[in-house]
């Protein structure tokens, strides 16, 4: 995938559209985590969050880097 | 000898240095935890803005510490709300720049009228939604003003401004939620504990209830600050993930059975205390007679565990139906012994003193079921449905600070341009900000004082980095940070401090724009000396406004008051028959908080208006639920109606002889009642109840001569 890319008209840069998919499909992980109570069962539930986060983004972000 | 004198001082000393750590860990550790997460949070929002090359790094940091708090729930909530805000700030800014950026009047009628509806919006609204308005209002004026001469900028303005406000929120949440998060679901368990024990503490001394009236102004103030409080935790938490719905449900449900039980507590002390005025010791001793065994069952409970819960409920189970027996025989031996008036302060006290144990039942059982939730993760009781929390805001309060909110704008505008100064618009900025910002702090006009006195402040602060350290120390980003790493820390102690809330606001302001935080140096002492003089002559144009738009006085907020609370006891008498109990108490504590705050109520008539407010409750409770045993009896009821018709009169335009008429109707209804159907226990205990208080004249919602002084 390129660098960049061009919605509509306006150029922006690629990890922009890929951090708004991440941070939605993050917000509904979190529900369903949450609703299961795996938090409790976890040490630093923050942490954890962030890390899911870091995870998925650069997964997403390899796909750009490549 | 020596060794009697050293040995307490021995024992002291062993009892201090155990002590100290664990009190260190309980009140400074928080603080500086606080504080070091508040720093970390800005100097990365610097270090990333600098990196992004972002225009203007200041929005970055100043928004981490806006949005910062010691909770992670907290900072979630209100960053939410600051993004909503600066979204619509952003909306309107492209329209009005679109629109009027060539038409000088109707631009400034339209920002006006923006102006104002955000500042109502901002009055009107309770937590952080009313930040959200107040951002979407001062987004307008850092949007809009620095761009009208040249508004084709106004595209990159907005999208960096948008993206700074973003920064700052990533930065604290994410410092908040990772370096030792506390949690708002944590602090709930044992604030629910505390509010429980001290429910305990008071229900077991008799002395609090039949004792002498000595109740103190904090007292009067918790009473109503404690459930909005409690209320506003629960909707706050629900940005947290880890509380789970059901955790919350359980809070609000706690949080309204304590609302009622301590309305019933602190109605039965009103009245008590009426009695022991006005009637023999007779009363008061039958009373305490019937109070008695509930203390006692309180008394022998120990520890609060799961055990210890389970044998007190089970208790009071078997208590609930002796009492309530016991009081009936009371009632029927004392019957031909007492005087009307007496006997029915003597029924009003002992239904109060059943309800008390019914409530008290009730609030413990849920406690028990939220204590067991939290321990296990298993819940045990179905809640009912959740009362509604209901606000209320006083549309004069809403409308005054509108007005005030347009009229510094309008105001600002036109120094800005009858002086044509290049810098007017910060003049316009920092007034606006104060006007929608202070508008929804207690004490307004203290806070503008306290804000004018951080910014000065701030303005020396300021002027040292930007004329000495920076130049002198700072070559890049990263030493940058280093100095100014302890003013960020200063800042962030001072905003722990209540106290300090408009100080430590007018600081952050003014620091932040003055100094030099830029992707290079380019202050020049000309520019800094005019701008620091834009930003206080705004401040000085909103404390004026401040000064002038306070002919809100106390007698007016009494008599807001007292129209509102006699509109609420009309309005039962004809609401719709599911009207809860909750909404009605809810409301009434809503607006009492509101008016303690805003409208100017000083503390004497602080204690009348709760008054006012424990009488309206009672009689409104009353109605609704004469009404609706009334209903579900179907029968014809001519005197009861009557009474209720003539409540509705009576509070719709009180005169004394229209209460006159009152009391003998209630009276003749209670008759009635007592000779027809003596089987109708239950409207018997409301009425007298309803006459009881009537006959007070004090807590009637009514202002008086003399109060506001």
């Amino acid at each position: 995938m390129p660098l960049d890319i061009t919605l509509y008209g306006i150029q922006m840069p690629t990890l922009l559209p890929i951090f708004i998919i991440v941070a939605i499909l993050q917000i509904a992980i979190d529900g369903i985590i949450t609703d299961t109570g795996i938090y409790r069962h976890v040490w630093h539930p923050g942490l954890f969050k962030m890390a899911l986060f870091v995870c998925f983004f650069t997964l997403a972000c390899l796909t750009i880097y490549h | 000898m020596s060794l009697s004198k050293t040995a307490p001082f021995g024992t002291l000393l062993i009892f201090s240095l155990k002590n100290a750590p664990k009190e260190w860990l309980l009140k400074d550790a928080p603080t500086l935890i606080y504080m070091a997460k508040a720093t970390l949070a800005a100097l990365l929002a610097l270090m990333i803005s600098m990196m992004l090359t972002l225009p203007d790094p200041r929005t970055a940091i100043f928004t981490t510490f806006i949005v910062m708090q010691p909770q992670s729930g907290l900072v979630f909530s209100k960053s939410y709300y600051r993004v909503l805000g600066t979204i619509a700030g952003v909306v309107v800014s492209f329209l009005m720049v679109g629109a009027f950026a060539q038409e000088p009047m109707w631009f400034i009628f339209f920002f006006a009228i923006w102006i104002g509806i955000t500042t109502a919006a901002g009055v009107k609204y309770r937590n952080f939604q009313s930040y959200g308005f107040v951002l979407a209002g001062y987004t307008l004026c850092i949007v809009a003003l620095p761009v009208i001469e040249q508004p084709m900028e106004i595209f990159n303005i907005a999208t960096s401004r948008f993206s700074e406000v973003m920064v700052g929120i990533l930065c604290a949440t994410v410092v908040s939620e990772i370096f030792f998060p506390r949690k708002l679901s944590d602090s709930l368990l044992t604030s629910e504990r505390e509010r429980f024990e001290s429910v305990l503490a008071s229900l077991v001394d008799e002395n609090s209830l039949f004792g002498a009236q000595d109740m103190k102004d904090a007292e009067v103030v918790k009473f109503s600050s404690g459930v909005v409080g409690v209320h506003a935790v629960a909707v706050n938490s629900a940005f947290e993930s880890a509380i789970d719905k059901r955790n919350r449900l359980y809070l609000e449900q706690l949080n309204i059975e304590f609302m009622h039980l301590s309305t019933t507590f602190h109605s039965l002390k009103n009245i008590v205390g009426n009695i022991e005025l006005h009637t023999s010791n007779e009363t008061v001793d039958n009373l305490k007679k019937l109070y008695a065994p509930f203390a006692k069952v309180l008394q022998n409970v120990s520890n609060l565990d799961e055990e210890g819960f389970h044998s007190m409920i089970n208790q009071l189970k078997e208590l609930k139906e002796i009492i309530h027996s016991r009081f009936t025989e009371q009632q029927n031996s004392l019957e031909a012994h007492f005087g009307s008036d007496e006997y029915d302060a003597f029924r009003s006290a002992g239904y109060l003193i059943t309800r008390i144990l019914d409530e008290f039942f009730i609030y413990a059982n849920s406690y028990l079921a939220f204590y067991r939730l939290k321990s296990s993760g298993k819940a045990t009781k179905e809640l009912s449905r959740v009362v509604r929390f209901k606000t209320h805001t006083d549309n004069l309060l809403v409308t005054l600070a509108a007005l005030r909110g347009s009229g510094v704008l309008l105001i600002t505008m036109a120094f800005w341009i009858l002086s044509g100064w290049k810098y007017g618009t910060l003049t316009i900025t920092m007034a606006v900000v104060i006007g929608l910002l202070i508008g929804t702090l207690p004490r307004p006009l203290d806070a503008v004082i306290n804000f004018l006195k951080g910014a000065v402040s701030a303005a020396f602060v300021a002027a040292l980095y930007d004329f000495y350290i920076v130049p002198e120390f700072a070559t890049d980003a990263y030493t940058l940070s280093l100095v100014v790493t302890p003013v960020f820390a200063f800042v962030g102690w001072m905003t722990t401090k209540p106290k300090w809330a408009g100080f430590s606001l007018g600081f952050v302001f003014l620091f932040m724009s003055q100094t030099s935080f830029d992707l290079y140096y380019k202050i020049d002492p000309t520019t800094f000396l005019e701008t620091t003089i834009a930003s206080l002559l705004g401040v000085s144009f909103a404390g004026a406004a401040y000064m002038l738009v306070n002919f809100w006085s106390c007698s007016l907020s009494q008599k807001r008051v007292a129209k509102v609370l006699r509109g609420q006891i009309v309005f039962l008498c004809n609401a719709p028959l599911n009207f809860q109990r909750g909404s009605l108490e809810s409301m009434g504590r809503d607006m009492i908080q509101q008016f303690s705050t805003q409208g100017q109520l000083n503390i004497r008539s602080n204690r009348l208006v709760y008054e006012w407010l424990l009488a309206t409750l009672e009689i409104g409770g009353a109605i609704i639920r004469v009404r609706k045993n009334l209903n579900r009896l179907n029968g014809e009821f001519k005197m009861i109606n009557q009474s209720l018709e003539g409540i509705k009169q009576y509070f719709q335009a009180p005169t004394e002889a229209l209460r006159q008429s009152l009391l003998e109707s209630l009276k003749n209804a209670i008759k009635s009642l007592h000779v027809e159907h003596k089987q109708e226990a239950n409207i018997v205990a409301e009425l007298p109840l309803i006459r009881t208080i009537l006959l007070s004249r004090v807590s009637i919602p009514m202002p008086k001569e003399g109060s506001c002084r």
